[in-house]
């Protein structure tokens, strides 16, 4: 056995750290270098920064609201993948399945409820986000596009949540899902054809169910997968979060000139350094960053980690309780011939429904499509840098006061929806 | 941090232990515990101890696939003693499921053999509820969700507490035996029997059909409404329908509790095809071109009628198809719909058969269903209905008020009368001055003359005199009105419409009804516009052809102008409709009405 390192004995006691070496490539760190090479060497730490900025990890910047959406989704996947299992899309044996679900499935009713709750909160938590990331002016060049990125994640949501809306086939489902296509069918042109695309037929039945749940179980998270890898992708090559004061960087990524061939006869001549390299050209400034380190950041490991596992703690903790204490609504059996009186749209609808009691057109797709254009729109017509990266600068009174009111306006609308209207849609006061 | 991140650790620790916990803690485990320990002290032989000393707790299921969709039955997991008559006295959930000689149950050398074996039968079948639930809220469905809970014992959650204090009773499991023992005589379902009589004595079968039972259209189909529908449900709507459904028009029956227990379990016991019928028989019901007949007047019932004359026949068809469940004829009365003591006098017979054949040709709004009668049966009821026509005796006009005028126009003269819900357009309300005196003597002495066709006011000329008919508007007018006639400034108003029609005239008028009227009137004309809801009286419907062709041009020229007074209707020369949009509207009115003349 000349060759030490392969002796059998050896192997069989290296065995249990060999794996963990072949698995963690790094040791738990203890130095500077050590915490910058497990974030890098690591597929899943790999899509944080090495460091990261003291604000963006500050609690009350974030409040974690981006990372609570995308925890949410994370659970809403594993839950229902699980529920999959026992959900047949079918109007003969879906309800029939939801009481299977309460009754006899193992662990059935804690994952039914933990898929609506948290479907819910990632309807609200996304909006707040999205309000979190106008507060404090984070669209802003050079990150137009990731907006539009979440802006389309928003939409996105609500869709995965309004399709899912449809699955239990009990009464709730059926006529939310009614008024739902119906302000869909208010859209000029396209509208009627819209809503048959959707139903696949002239009212919600098998068809619809069928690609209600095609839609909800694989295109929508697939989509909703993609652009929240494009999404997280972008914060990183945007420069992380945005931070009150940036540094005068370059938000373009520009291609270095490719140098000219420097004649021989010249290099010999010249001191200087005839040509600079930058990793293919691409990476903004020189690669080598020695000296260069930000002071006001820290090591993601372990600061940035920790914060992260306290968010999905928290999300699963309030998600938890949430569905311990409160089971998912569900109502009788789809009777096609009684409707309840009010049909009332899923609650993120009813904002959009009560607009349609006051104008179908300009309620369910004028209004709301204008609102989509601006927020589309805004990072290329907003594009002043004051006041970027903290919460309602003075710089941007104007525009923060008039995504306020917007927000003000339609949860009031929601608010009405839900609590103030009764049959015949007339304004009832639930007090 | 670390604290919190401590705190959301443990909480979701617990989270989870709270979960599984709730998962696999099962009461009916317990349950069978306590059964093994109880029935221990009770064995005699030392087998038998070692046997039950062996035991341990599973789960007991019945799997039933005989009775229409495959039942798993788990409900022994807990109720594990039903067939041990060592516990006929223990309380539930251990205890011996009763024995019933008249459930077929036999008694043979001391022991009792059961007719309906658990083994075959479940539980399910009878009972209702969840068999597969394993939690006692689950399996006795108390869950609002759940369809069907255990019959006449468990109450849902949502249910209104007044209506689900009748709902108990292991009679109403009579809907359930019903399902294969089919017989309508069958000895073990009696109130299904009681409640089947009564859906042909209260009238019921006039509007709801029911396969291979009645043929009604008015109202919903009631052939599977036990499918579909929960035994609060039935209640409550029998109680009163407008509690579910608004803008319902079936009536409120005058019905004891005991007839709506029965009822109840009657239509519970409706559930479309059950397991008695073969696929057979059930296309041959469908494809069945015979209307059924209401089994009281069945023919062979018609056949042994004693009456001979075509009259007293109809007299007699009126008792046996219920008629005056709604109608109210001398002393009975069903207090929904109009009095028909002195029909002779306001109908005549040309008038009743068309009502007969179609009563929304002669009030287009009204409730009463069309009864598929032989046409001998509705001649002989019309000959019976004409010959009332002796006349009231002299009253004072109070009196006449009293008897003929308040069962619709209300004690109050409010036209809020006992059947007044029913009627459409509604009776008109006495008591509201701003109409009464501004419209001119002659048009209610015409009313009440002449009647309204169109709607349920009839003509009062043959049953009273001009003098009392005077004296019974001055009487309204004393005690309802009580405010003197109006003089109302002149108005220019033509006798006949000015514009001629023609379909531009026709045209105009549709598109200026449609901008202007359709709030209130609605896009049909039928006064069922978005807003009409709400008024009082209701806007009128304009496609009521009797209404409209015996309505003056001059009267509707006046209503469109100048408004209605004490009602919703406006002036519409304020709101700048000229003579000639008006009297474009009037030409599309009549030509709604065009062609049912």
């Amino acid at each position: 056995m000349s060759d030490e390192s392969n002796s059998f004995w050896k192997n069989v006691v290296d065995f249990p750290a060999n794996v963990r070496k072949s698995i963690f490539r790094n040791p738990l760190p203890s130095s500077d270098r050590g915490r910058a090479a497990t974030s890098f060497s690591n597929l899943f730490l790999h899509i944080q920064p090495v460091r990261v900025s003291r604000q963006a990890l500050r609690p009350t910047y974030t409040m974690g609201l981006g990372l609570i959406s995308f925890f949410l989704f994370v659970i809403l996947t594993l839950t229902g993948v699980l529920l999959m299992f026992y959900y047949v899309p079918s109007t003969t044996q879906a309800y029939g399945r939801m009481l299977d679900l309460r009754s006899s499935v193992a662990f059935g009713v804690i994952l039914r409820n933990m898929h609506r709750w948290a479907a819910h909160a990632m309807v609200a938590v996304v909006f707040l986000h999205m309000c979190r990331v106008f507060f404090t002016g984070s669209y802003k060049p050079p990150r137009e596009f990731n907006w539009l990125i979440g802006v389309a994640l928003f939409l996105l949501t609500l869709l995965s949540s309004f399709t899912g809306y449809l699955l239990p086939w009990d009464q709730l489902a059926f006529w939310a899902i009614t008024v739902g296509t119906s302000i869909a069918g208010y859209a000029p042109f396209i509208g009627k054809a819209l809503k048959f695309m959707l139903l696949g037929d002239a009212t919600v039945g098998q068809e619809a169910l069928l690609r209600f749940y095609v839609l909800h179980v694989v295109v929508l998270p697939l989509v909703l997968t993609l652009f929240v890898a494009v999404h997280f992708w972008r914060i990183r090559k945007d420069g992380g979060l945005a931070k009150a004061e940036e540094p005068e960087a370059q938000p373009v990524i520009e291609v270095a000139p490719v140098p000219e061939p420097v004649p021989a006869m010249a290099a010999s001549t010249s001191a200087a350094p005839a040509r600079r390299f930058s990793l293919q050209g691409l990476v903004r400034g020189p690669f080598v960053k020695v000296d260069k380190i930000d002071p006001d950041t820290v090591f993601s490991w372990p600061n940035l980690l920790i914060a992260e596992l306290f968010v999905l703690l928290l999300t699963i903790a309030g998600v938890m309780l949430v569905s311990i204490l409160f089971n998912a609504p569900l109502e009788q059996p789809v009777n096609v011939m009684h409707p309840p009186n009010p049909a009332k749209a899923p609650w993120y609808f009813l904002g959009l429904q009560e607009q349609v009691s006051y104008s179908a057109f300009w309620g369910g797709i004028g209004v709301p499509g204008i609102e989509l254009l601006l927020l589309v729109l805004l990072p290329f017509f907003d594009r002043g840098k004051a006041g970027i990266g903290r919460w309602f600068a003075r710089e941007r009174l104007l525009a923060n006061s008039i995504f306020l009111l917007f927000v003000i306006v339609n949860v009031i609308l929601i608010v009405i929806g839900t609590f103030f209207r009764g049959a015949n849609w007339q304004f009832v006061s639930p007090f | 941090m670390r604290i919190a991140l401590a705190v959301v650790s443990l909480v979701v620790l617990v989270g989870s232990g709270v979960v599984v916990y709730d998962q696999f803690q099962s009461r009916w485990e317990d349950n069978q515990r306590a059964y093994f320990h109880q029935a221990l002290d009770l064995s005699k032989t030392p087998a038998e101890k070692a046997a039950l000393e062996q035991q341990s707790p599973k789960l007991e299921q019945t799997i039933v696939t005989a009775f229409g969709e495959q039942r798993i039955d788990r409900c022994q997991s807990c109720h594990i003693a039903v067939d041990d008559p060592r516990f006929s006295s223990a309380t539930e959930p251990l205890r011996t499921h009763p024995y019933s000689a008249a459930m077929g149950d036999v008694l043979k050398n001391g022991r009792w053999e059961r007719r309906h074996k658990f083994s075959d039968f479940g539980c399910t079948v009878c009972h209702d509820g969840q068999g597969r639930g394993l939690d006692m809220a689950d399996a006795h469905g108390e869950d609002t969700s759940w369809p069907s809970p255990l019959m006449g014992y468990t109450t849902q959650v949502g249910w209104n507490k007044t209506i689900a204090s009748h709902l108990q009773g292991k009679e109403f499991m009579q809907a359930n035996c019903a399902q294969c023992h089919t017989d309508k005589d069958f000895a073990g379902t009696p109130e299904v029997k009681r409640g089947r009589e009564l859906f042909f004595k209260t009238g019921c079968y006039g509007c709801h059909r029911m396969e291979g039972l009645s043929a009604g259209t008015l109202g919903p189909d009631l052939t599977e409404v036990g499918k579909e529908r929960k035994i609060d449900y039935l209640w409550g709507h029998i109680v009163n329908p407008r509690d579910y459904t608004p803008t319902s028009i079936m009536p409120q029956f005058k019905l004891s509790d005991d007839d709506r227990k029965a009822l109840v379990i009657f239509l519970k016991s409706r559930r479309g095809p059950n397991t008695a019928e073969s696929p057979m028989d059930v296309f041959k019901l469908q494809v069945s071109k015979e209307t059924p007949v209401p089994e009281s007047v069945g023919a062979a019932a018609l056949n042994a009628l004693p009456a001979t004359t075509p009259a007293a026949r109809g007299a007699q068809l009126i008792q046996g198809y219920a008629c005056l469940s709604c109608h109210k004829l001398g002393d009975r009365d069903g207090g929904i719909s109009p009095d028909l003591s002195y029909e002779g006098l306001m109908r005549d017979e040309p008038w009743l058969l068309d009502h007969f054949h179609n009563p929304r040709s002669r009030v287009p709004d009204s409730n009463m269903p069309a009864f598929g009668l032989p046409d001998a049966e509705f001649q002989d009821i019309t000959t019976y209905l004409v010959s009332l026509n002796k006349p009231p005796a002299p009253m004072t006009p109070a009196e006449t008020y009293k008897t003929l005028c308040a069962r619709c126009h209300g004690d109050n003269g409010d036209g809020h009368g006992i059947n007044s819900v029913y009627l459409d357009p509604a009776p008109r309300n006495l008591t509201n001055a701003e109409f009464m005196t501004t419209k001119p003597e002659e048009r209610f002495l015409s009313s009440i003359h002449n009647g309204v066709p169109g709607t349920s006011m009839p003509d009062w000329a043959k049953t009273l005199t001009d003098d009392q008919i005077k004296g019974v508007f001055d009487y309204v007018w004393a005690t309802y009105v009580r405010e003197p006639h109006r003089q109302l400034k002149p108005r220019k108003i033509a006798e006949q419409n000015p514009v001629p029609s023609s379909p531009e005239s026709i045209k105009r008028g549709e598109a200026t009804f449609m901008q202007r009227c359709t709030g209130c009137h609605g896009r049909k004309a039928d006064g069922h516009g978005p807003n009409s809801i709400d008024m009082s009286p209701r806007p009128r419907n304009l496609r009521n052809s009797a209404f409209i062709h015996a309505t003056s041009d001059h009267r509707l020229l006046e209503s469109v102008t100048y408004g209605v007074e004490g009602t919703a209707m406006p002036s519409w020369m304020d709101y700048g409709l000229s003579q000639n949009d008006i009297g474009d509207i009037v030409n599309y009115i009549r030509s709604l009405n065009a062609t049912n003349k």
